[in-house]
């Protein structure tokens, strides 16, 4: 299913009294819009591991 | 069976070689059942031993090859498109990754007998910087194992083979049922994520036109735009939208408690 994790998010915030949506198609949809974008902060970034 | 054994007298190793190599780059289709009828033709001479293992491992570690290439320069994209099927494909990623760089490179030794993992693999060795050097070597460890395994049971048993391909029908019977019952688990399987998921489906959108609009007419006090994407997912030098605040899935509740319940909230993932 196309956006599960913003639905189901979504969807508990309503349940607890939060007028909350979903953007359809994501940050995709929005980067193809051609609205602006901005680097993710490094503190919100958590690398996998690498070998190298 | 005995189609495929009947295939594979016809044309040999180019079918061999095609199946093997379309298993390699994640197309579900049986190169386990087409190593063993190869084995079982090498044993009644049709065709060669060596050339069998030969032909195996080049398709295999061409496959192998791309999904690497792929996973190496998609960074996390390619992993995140063969997690799709997962429940979770977020955590699919966060969770391969961390297992495979846990049990290390033996893995890659083990993945071809394992369905489903053995076409994450490369990709993730791609992903994680792995040296090709060293993934070739391991590699063509793990495929020699597979191949010589498979063919081998086919080269051994091929008296057995014989006896099953001529029984072909009774096989094939039994095959259709098994098709058949693996098909309704999976229409079941689809059934239950949509009957999981279909609560979701009344939670309201928004275009991001309509987003756009509202954020350029100074709405964006009254307006929180949240991404909740994994941590995990992200590569170094990712974008997310403008003025938009990480929302951690797994932690949401305790972070929502002290906002205020007056603003809009949009949200996003990938």
């Amino acid at each position: 299913m196309r956006e599960a994790t913003s639905a189901r998010v979504a969807h508990i915030l309503r349940e607890h009294g939060f007028d909350a949506y979903v953007i359809h198609g994501g940050l995709r949809a929005w980067t193809k819009g051609g609205y602006p974008l901005e680097p993710v902060p490094s503190d919100d970034v958590v690398l996998l591991p690498t070998f190298s | 069976m005995k189609d495929i054994v009947a295939l594979l007298e016809q044309h040999g190793y180019a079918v061999l070689a095609v199946i093997v190599f379309l298993e390699a780059v994640g197309v579900p289709v049986p190169a386990a059942l087409a190593l063993i009828a190869a084995g079982a033709a090498g044993a009644w001479h049709h065709l060669r031993p060596e050339m069998i293992l030969l032909t195996a491992l080049s398709a295999m570690l061409l496959g192998d090859t791309i999904l690497f290439v792929l996973g190496r320069n998609t960074g996390w994209a390619l992993l995140g498109f063969l997690c799709r099927i997962a429940l979770n494909p977020e955590s699919c990623i966060l969770r391969s990754a961390e297992s495979f760089y846990r049990r290390g490179r033996i893995t890659l030794l083990f993945a071809k007998f394992i369905p489903g993992i053995n076409s994450l693999v490369p990709p993730l060795a791609g992903s994680m910087r792995m040296g090709y050097g060293q993934f070739f070597r391991l590699d063509l460890l793990g495929a020699s194992f597979y191949a010589v395994a498979y063919a081998g049971v086919g080269y051994l048993f091929s008296g057995v083979i014989e006896v099953i391909a001529k029984q072909a029908q009774i096989v094939g019977r039994a095959v259709e049922w098994l098709l058949f019952i693996a098909f309704l688990g999976y229409v079941a399987y689809r059934a239950s994520i949509y009957w999981k998921h279909r609560k979701y489906r009344v939670v309201p959108r928004i275009h991001v036109d309509d987003l756009a609009r509202k954020m350029a007419a100074g709405e964006g006090a009254a307006i929180t735009v949240a991404d909740v994407r994994s941590h995990g997912y992200y590569d170094p030098g990712a974008k997310r939208i403008q003025s938009s605040i990480r929302l951690e899935p797994n932690n949401l509740l305790k972070t929502v408690k002290e906002w205020p319940h007056d603003k809009q909230i949009y949200l996003y993932c990938t």
